[in-house]
């Protein structure tokens, strides 16, 4: 999950080898997706939400997607962020780990970060959260192994 | 293993949150501190789900969370400020960046502090809508639009060009006192599009340094005693601009109710910036009639919305927003927002300027219109205005700004006073026509009707108890 238009469909695309429409503008994801990924003799459940930009919902996406992780409580949630905006989307992330959700924190769109000469010290994000970090350009695939591998180690481990 | 992390709040939210987790026994998937966080910011979603698990228990938590609810400032914007500070603190900590892009954690406070942040708040509206949307678009842009452009060049070549292709009556239509070319165009490209194309690049500019969510977040507790939470700001604002299209905006309110109430508050004393620029212009030789005017608009602007808020039923919608940061805007951000703004605009309001060019015209070969103007002279004269005076009125009903102008031209026959009653009726009096058929098209017929009927007599009166009560004061 994560805020409209940081990338998720993408990376559900990617986890799922589904086909979820993906544009370049906010709000395009207005239902949920569901998908199967299997990975390392595990299968999963992946789920694609809407944007939502806080947990008190406003509109009927976010109340959506709130209403997914209250009742089906997921195993781990895949927090998406646009890098550039870290600022700005790390409440969302605070808020799924005041709800006691686990987090794996994935920082997208790397590339247009760099062009702007933003870097990120990942242990120091981990330390301060107490979740792990992944680097991201989903677009080009860039992080996304090392994303799917610590997803199917964190549902290994449960 | 899960991380326990935690945002420290404030004392009263933390001692709030501390009363609310014993209460909270139920099986719950979010953690107790969440769940209790979203009860206190009025989540009814999660309220629901908790009187269903802890029955007798849920009376205590109401009352806790009634509690809350009346925390000024509001809890829900605290509990954004404390996520925002310690995001921008991690932020801080990992990020590696640049030098100039966000501008620094100093003028992001500034913005915050109360002492600092009004008095900011003040020059960013005063050089902002003064004077670059007052004087450079109201005056310098619309002198050339539509003086050098529309009434040198266009009109008269409409006007030519009408009576020597088209029957009398047509020509009239095209070109004649209230034509489309003549009054309905020359209105929407030369005088509305400079004003309010110098606005949208304002405000596409305060939009892009991200200072617009901070301003909600200022105003958000001046306008809860309005019935309104910050996000009305935007609308409200945009209504001293044009009220027609900030009429529009309102449908970036959360609820019905707040819709209904801002609609009424733009309709009601919400002047728009052609008007406002007029007034302000009439009422400059005397500072006394001009402060008269600024404190009851004001009085009136607070006690029905207050007033509205009370009589309205619904839910108060919560305010909540996260903050983006500061940054320097981007010229090529801006620009495309307003072009963008700018087309919307010409493509939403211009059939209806149109079609009131239309209509006037039609009322005008009927013999309506003297009809009218003579049936308002009587509460005209009730106001002690001369009965010249009513067409005015009359025109300020079709265009907020074209009554104003009107009175521009009769001020030499009146006394201080009786500008001061008829600029202040003026105001509150006319939603224009444009405004009137946005209303109707954004919140249906009965609700812009029974709005149009509080406001005419209510307008009337106040200007009628001026009246009288300025008779008493030496003006």
């Amino acid at each position: 999950m994560g805020s409209p238009n940081v990338g998720k469909s993408v990376i559900f695309n990617y986890l799922t080898g589904g086909r979820v429409q993906v544009s370049n503008y906010p709000g395009t994801t207005v239902e949920i997706a569901r998908g199967k990924m299997i990975w390392g003799g595990i299968s999963l459940e992946i789920v694609d939400t809407p944007g939502i930009y806080s947990f008190r919902p406003i509109t009927f996406e976010e109340q959506v997607t709130r209403r997914l992780l209250w009742t089906e409580k997921p195993a781990l949630v895949v927090h998406v962020i646009d890098a550039k905006n870290l600022e700005r989307m790390l409440p969302l992330s605070f808020q799924i780990l005041e709800a006691g959700l686990a987090l794996l924190l994935t920082l997208n769109m790397m590339d247009e970060a760099r062009r702007l000469g933003l870097s990120f010290n990942v242990p120091a994000l981990e330390r301060a959260l107490g979740v792990e970090v992944i680097l991201a350009t989903s677009i080009r695939g860039e992080g996304l192994p090392q994303l799917r591998e610590k997803v199917t180690a964190h549902v290994a481990r449960l | 293993m899960l991380p326990d992390f935690k945002v420290d709040y404030s004392p009263t939210i933390e001692h709030l949150i501390g009363r609310l987790l014993p209460l909270l026994k139920g099986n719950y998937p979010f953690r107790p501190r969440a769940v209790a966080l979203l009860l206190l910011q009025g989540d009814r979603e999660i309220a629901d789900l908790t009187a269903r698990q802890e029955g007798p228990r849920f009376r205590q938590i109401q009352v806790i969370v009634k509690q809350a609810g009346q925390l000024s400032p509001p809890l829900s914007s605290s509990i954004a400020l404390a996520r925002h500070r310690r995001a921008q603190a991690i932020t801080r900590e990992v990020m590696g960046k640049p030098s100039l892009r966000p501008l620094g954690g100093l003028v992001d406070w500034l913005t915050l502090w109360p002492p600092t942040a009004f008095p900011i708040l003040a020059l960013i509206l005063y050089y902002g809508l003064c004077r670059f949307v007052g004087g450079f678009g109201a005056q310098d842009l619309v002198d050339f639009i539509e003086g050098r452009v529309f009434q040198a060049w266009v009109s008269p070549i409409a006007r030519e060009l009408a009576a020597r292709w088209l029957s009398p009556s047509l020509a009239d239509l095209v070109a004649g006192e209230y034509g489309i070319i003549t009054l309905g165009l020359r209105y929407a490209v030369g005088v509305i599009l400079p004003v309010v194309g110098t606005f949208f690049f304002f405000f596409s500019f305060l939009e892009d340094t991200g200072y617009l969510p901070r301003l909600a977040l200022l105003a958000d507790r001046a306008c809860k005693t309005v019935g309104l939470n910050g996000r009305a700001v935007i609308p409200l604002t945009l209504g001293l601009g044009c009220d027609t299209m900030a009429t529009v905006v309102t449908r970036t309110l959360e609820t019905t109710r707040e819709r209904i109430i801002a609609t009424f508050m733009l309709a009601l004393a919400v002047p728009c910036s052609a008007q406002l620029g007029l007034i302000i212009a009439l009422l400059a030789q005397s500072p006394l009639a001009l402060g008269i005017w600024v404190l009851v608009v004001g009085t009136i602007f607070l006690t029905a919305g207050h007033l509205a808020d009370r009589i309205l039923p619904g839910p108060k919608a919560a305010f909540h927003m996260e903050l983006p940061p500061l940054r320097l805007p981007v010229m090529g951000n801006i620009i495309m927002k307003t072009t963008a703004r700018i087309q919307w605009y010409l493509v939403e309001i211009t059939p209806v300027f149109l079609g009131t060019s239309l209509l006037l015209w039609f009322f005008d070969q009927r013999g309506f219109l003297q009809l009218i103007i003579q049936a308002l002279r009587v509460p005209v004269q009730r106001l002690g205005l001369p009965p010249d005076a009513a067409q005015i009125f009359l025109l300020g009903f079709f265009r907020r700004d074209y009554g104003a102008a009107g009175l521009y031209d009769l001020r030499a026959n009146l006394s201080t006073a009786q500008l001061t009653v008829a600029t202040t009726t003026l105001t509150l009096f006319v939603p224009c026509l444009a405004q009137v058929a946005v209303m109707v098209k954004e919140r249906g017929l009965p609700v812009a009707v029974l709005i149009v009927a509080a406001i005419i007599p209510l307008a009337f009166l106040v200007g009628y108890s001026l009246h009288h009560l300025l008779g008493v004061l030496p003006l």
